[in-house]
């Protein structure tokens, strides 16, 4: 099966601007895998998304070069709207995603399967669905303003999943939300993952990203520095002087365990047990 | 000579949403780094816009920096607390980084080379120095909330209040927030931070400050601040990730930030 | 966080069924009429008509803060203006000391206010009985492109959103030592640090909604089906086109002299 992203020798830079926001990147993501993207601030980490998106090059009219591929299709040869059916964005501001045109939580998840031509039956079905799956079907008569913030990023993402995407795509999906928000949101994708849908998350909670995601991939200056498991990753001192590292790695390492250090919250608790 | 005195301060939203109920919240805090946390609705944000007067209480005193707050403009108080609020782009307005900054103490007539002196300043402990000349609207938000830090300090004020800083900000930067707030809280003068993020609070705040439905539930020394885990959970309140782990080695008290933890996990050692 | 605009109240009156071109062509007819016919008696038996009306869809209520608020000003405005300064009074109503109200131009005033009444109610009544969504909903499926739909929906909630971020600039701004109050010149320079940073705001919120729409397929030509499904009838589309034949109809008539 062909990988859900695939870049090649991807460089980009936003329209009058010099440097190279991403410089020279090569990646797969294959089907079903949750990808974690961490590095410092001006990474290129949300040009990342942006570029499998096909926002970077349509919306933000960058120049490109190499290839980005999505799911079988050359990123050229759609148009964002188009892909939207098949991947998913969510961005980090909670409140700038919803349509402010729908005053109800359920109108608001049907705005996208409607775009999309969908019957008013299909509709009403993968309403129901969506909001089951992010846990918004309490609030589904609620008007959106009426949510917190947590809860907006859930319905922004139901509105996504409403499309039946294969892949989504976060970028830092948690920046502007309280623990409960993020544990709640965290949740929701956990579900999504073990149900089969790929996802590329651009995430600065390593703790997290440690937890949750198959592989990492580290950035630092538009360049990739490590990809791997988070285990792999996170043991590497470069990534761990650009990126940092989770919280239970550095406590390992700072009290003189043995590399290879723990990067989760069990594997911490054995380590130092022994 | 405490820098923030209340005293039985009782405040609600009109519509009668009640915060602080009587017989009112009273609360000493000296210089330092302090962080106050809580839960959503648990009067956090309230509690700050009261100290310079951008909300005014029902009942009780506020006395900040040795000012009665009561007899004191907004625009006065702005001298005594720097106010960094969550979100930046509710207040970035100037052409570049440098006229942002330079806001508030030009707005409060300071001579021009305090002015520049303080702005340069303020800039070095942002990391903003090589964007002085930049428009804020070309930085990325994790960089725009940095410019609000450094206009509240630009002002040179005795009180520091940072609203959820660390949110968004990488590694690097929470690093330089815990130096910046560090040498503030040296010279003298009080760093209130109110933040949802336990671990930052756990390495960079001495005191802490737990709010619950409008009480305190607990004003004191970070250190001790988990000791009592049943109060934290009832708080709201997630565990820093030392302290998770020194619970689940069986360390008590609990351990509260890497040093705690270091020396604890040595001592069992041997 | 402010819900929106629109003023809707939730009823089952036939008036809140009814098909939202339904309601506007009653609200235009109104309006066009209330200015159309001759004298007061006609006016005021208009506004008899929208109060009911009113009362129908059970909104009355929600009607009397506005009417109080609103117009009785207005009426009082009016009448005096008109009572004291109109160039045809002749026959004093009231006199007070030196000033006097008189017949003519209070009657002229109450004839003003009363138009002003069918204005007001009319639109009312619109606005209590319609959802702001389903009238956008009505258009588009009347051709309306979806993006004009899209900019009428999102105006009703981006305005309260907008009024509550200038709350919190003028907060920050404060906080920063900006004076809002005191000697004209200081207020007016009070204006760029809280307009500018509400102006650069939007534009960061436009393009963050712009690509949330883009990524929802927002601008797809495909044919869209709504789950808003607006009954009409043939009842209604008469009732329609008879409310529309009565503007020419009183415009004829005036013509030919109805006083």
């Amino acid at each position: 099966m062909t990988p859900a992203l695939l870049m090649e020798g991807v460089r980009f830079r936003y329209p009058e601007t010099t440097p190279y926001v991403l410089d020279g990147i090569d990646l797969t993501v294959a089907r079903g895998e949750w990808l974690g993207v961490v590095g410092p601030t001006n990474a290129g980490k949300s040009t990342l998304c942006y570029a499998a998106m096909g926002l970077a090059t349509e919306f933000f009219n960058g120049a490109l070069t190499g290839r980005i591929t999505v799911l079988g299709t050359d990123i050229r040869k759609e148009k964002v709207i188009e892909r939207s059916r098949r991947v998913g964005m969510l961005f980090q501001n909670p409140f700038t995603q919803i349509s402010g045109a729908r005053e109800r939580v359920d109108e608001e998840v049907a705005f996208g399967p409607e775009n999309h031509g969908l019957a008013p039956e299909l509709v009403a079905e993968r309403v129901k669905e969506s909001l089951e799956r992010v846990g918004l079907s309490g609030v589904a008569e609620r008007h959106p303003l009426d949510l917190s913030g947590g809860q907006l990023q859930r319905l922004a993402l139901a509105s996504l999943l409403a499309m039946h995407p294969q892949m989504l795509l976060l970028d830092e999906p948690t920046s502007q939300l309280d623990p409960v928000g993020t544990r709640d949101l965290f949740g929701v994708l956990n579900h999504l993952h073990q149900g089969g849908v790929t996802i590329v998350m651009v995430e600065q909670k390593l703790d997290a990203v440690a937890e949750l995601c198959d592989r990492v991939v580290a950035m630092a200056a538009g360049r990739v520095i490590g990809i791997g498991q988070p285990e792999a990753v996170f043991n590497d001192i470069a990534v761990q002087d650009s990126a940092g590292a989770p919280s239970y790695t550095r406590l390992a390492r700072t009290v003189g365990v043995k590399p290879p250090w723990p990067v989760t919250f069990d594997a911490a608790v054995r380590a130092l047990h022994a | 000579m405490p820098e923030i005195r209340l005293t039985a301060v009782t405040f609600s939203y009109p519509g009668n949403v009640a915060v602080f109920n009587p017989p009112g919240v009273s609360l000493d805090l000296r210089s330092g780094t302090i962080a106050l946390v809580g839960e959503n609705g648990a009067g956090k944000t309230t509690l700050t816009k009261l100290l310079n007067g951008l909300l005014r209480p029902a009942a009780g005193s506020l006395v900040v920096a040795g000012e009665p707050v009561a007899d004191r403009s907004v625009a006065q108080m702005a001298g005594v607390v720097g106010y960094a609020f969550q979100n930046p782009d509710d207040q970035l307005f100037e052409r570049n980084v440098y006229d942002e900054v330079a806001f508030g103490p030009r707005a409060m007539k300071r001579p021009g080379d305090r002015v520049k002196a303080a702005v340069e300043r303020a800039l070095e402990l942002c990391a903003l120095t090589a964007e002085a000349r930049t428009h804020p609207h070309d930085l990325g938000l994790p960089d725009r909330k940095w410019i609000t830090i450094a206009s509240a300090l630009a002002v040179e004020p005795p009180v520091l209040v940072l609203d959820e800083p660390t949110l968004g900000q990488d590694w690097t930067a929470r690093q330089r927030l815990k130096t910046l707030i560090r040498s503030i809280a040296a010279e003298d003068r009080l760093v209130l931070m109110v933040t949802h993020d336990m671990d930052f609070v756990a390495e960079a705040c001495e005191t802490t400050v737990v709010l619950t439905h409008g009480t305190v539930r607990y004003n004191g020394a970070t250190a001790r601040a988990f000791d009592d885990l049943a109060m934290i959970e009832d708080a709201g309140l997630d565990l820093p990730a030392t302290t998770r782990l020194g619970v689940a080695l069986g360390f008590t008290p609990p351990p509260v930030g890497d040093a705690a933890f270091i020396e604890r996990y040595r001592a069992t050692r041997g | 966080m402010p819900r929106g605009l629109s003023i809707y109240a939730e009823g089952t009156s036939a008036l809140h069924r009814a098909h939202p071109f339904t309601k506007g062509a009653i609200t235009l007819v109104s309006v066009a009429l209330a200015f159309i016919v001759p004298s007061l008696p006609w006016v005021l038996g208009l506004a008899a008509i929208l109060l009911a009306l009113l009362a129908w869809a059970r909104v009355l209520a929600r009607f009397v803060p506005i009417a109080v608020g609103i117009l009785l000003p207005i009426t009082l405005l009016l009448l005096i203006v008109q009572g004291f300064a109109n160039p045809a009074n002749r026959t004093v109503l009231i006199a007070l000391g030196p000033f006097s109200l008189y017949v003519e131009g209070m009657r002229v005033g109450l004839l003003a206010a009363a138009r002003i009444f069918d204005l007001v109610s009319a639109t009312f009544l619109f606005s209590f009985t319609t959802r702001p969504a389903d009238f956008a909903e009505s258009l588009m499926q009347h051709g309306l492109s979806p993006r004009f739909g899209y900019i009428i929906q999102s105006a009703l909630q981006i305005i309260p959103q907008s009024l509550e971020q200038a709350d919190r600039i003028r907060e920050a701004q404060q906080a920063r030592g900006l004076e809002t109050t005191g000697p004209l010149l200081r207020r007016a320079r009070a204006y760029i640090p809280l307009l500018l940073p509400l102006v650069l705001s939007s534009l960061v919120a436009t393009q963050e909604r712009a690509m949330a729409l883009e990524v929802r397929g927002f601008g797809l030509p495909v044919h869209r089906y709504s789950r808003i499904v607006l009954p009409d009838s043939g009842a209604q589309r008469l009732l329609r086109w008879a409310l529309a034949a009565l503007v020419p109809i009183a415009i004829a008539a005036r013509f030919l002299g109805w006083r």
